[in-house]
């Protein structure tokens, strides 16, 4: 099939340009997906400049300046090259000159906060902490309530005793 | 070797040279076909060249004829050949066009002008 195509001769009007819109689009597809078919192509457009090359003519050495002369024209005069970037360290200076135009609104959107990692020990260590205090609450809470009842219970000893 | 193809299409140094001119300052418009992968630029000037010459070609009511330049690859050429290969190159006829004129089917024309180019690829080795 592939053979068939090459061998069409669809490849020689391509590369002469006469190939149609169509056969541009089929020929630049199947190019793509099968290499004998781009081998082929390439075959032909050194043959092309074969051709060429036993015809050559060098051009007079004034050509060169005209195509020159020619795109310079083309190209507009008044064409300014970019300025260099400048960093801006006259921050204040440019707010007060045109305070509108110079600076975008950054204000975030986002709901979260970045944070420097090092934070993340001092959470740490206040949640540690946290901990060891809360367990030390708990553990003088049982301790005083147990010295109230045994201060109960002596009271209660001490008032049978002066009966 | 783009100006030699021109001179041999207009028969003309002084219009070749305005259209080479002309070809190379359109090259700044067509600078993404000349970047793509695989792309053969002298062919791709000669498209764009060929372009060009569409309306020096258009003003031709020239038919057939055979070997319009000599040159060692036309001159073993059989006279079909040389109508086909030089109304394609030189003269930028259609395919449809010279099917037309030499009441062929276009199939017909496209393997003449393979012959055309077994033929230069056997003279040139």
């Amino acid at each position: 099939m592939i053979r068939d195509y090459i061998d069409s001769g669809i490849l020689e009007t391509y590369v002469m340009g006469s190939a149609s819109e169509d056969e541009v689009k089929e020929l630049l597809h199947m190019k793509a997906k099968y290499p004998e078919v781009n081998e082929a192509l390439q075959q032909l457009e050194l043959d092309m400049e074969k051709i060429a090359m036993h015809m050559a003519i060098t051009p007079p050495p004034a050509i060169w300046d005209k195509i020159e002369q020619e795109i310079g024209d083309i190209i507009p005069h008044n064409f300014q090259s970019p300025e260099p970037y400048k960093e801006r360290n006259n921050y204040k200076e440019n707010r007060n000159h045109d305070s509108g135009n110079q600076f975008i609104e950054v204000e975030s959107e986002s709901s979260h906060m970045r944070i420097h990692k090092t934070w993340k020990w001092v959470f740490a260590a206040v949640f540690v902490l946290g901990k060891i205090f809360l367990g030390c609450a708990i553990y003088f809470y049982l301790e005083n309530r147990q010295a109230q009842q045994q201060l109960q219970e002596l009271k209660i000893e001490l008032k049978q005793l002066k009966k | 070797m783009l100006l030699g193809y021109i001179v041999e299409a207009v028969k003309n140094r002084d219009i070749a040279e305005q259209y080479l001119i002309a070809v190379f300052n359109d090259v700044q418009n067509e600078l993404d076909e000349f970047t793509k992968p695989g792309v053969n630029a002298f062919c791709r000037l000669q498209l764009m060249a060929r372009k060009k010459l569409i309306d020096f070609f258009g003003s031709s009511t020239e038919p057939v004829s055979e070997e319009k330049s000599n040159n060692k690859y036309t001159a073993k050429m059989n006279r079909e050949q040389q109508i086909v290969f030089c109304g394609v190159h030189w003269q930028g006829k259609t395919i449809a066009r010279l099917a037309t004129e030499l009441n062929k089917p276009d199939e017909a024309i496209r393997k003449i002008l393979k012959e055309c180019f077994t033929i230069i690829r056997s003279s040139s080795k």
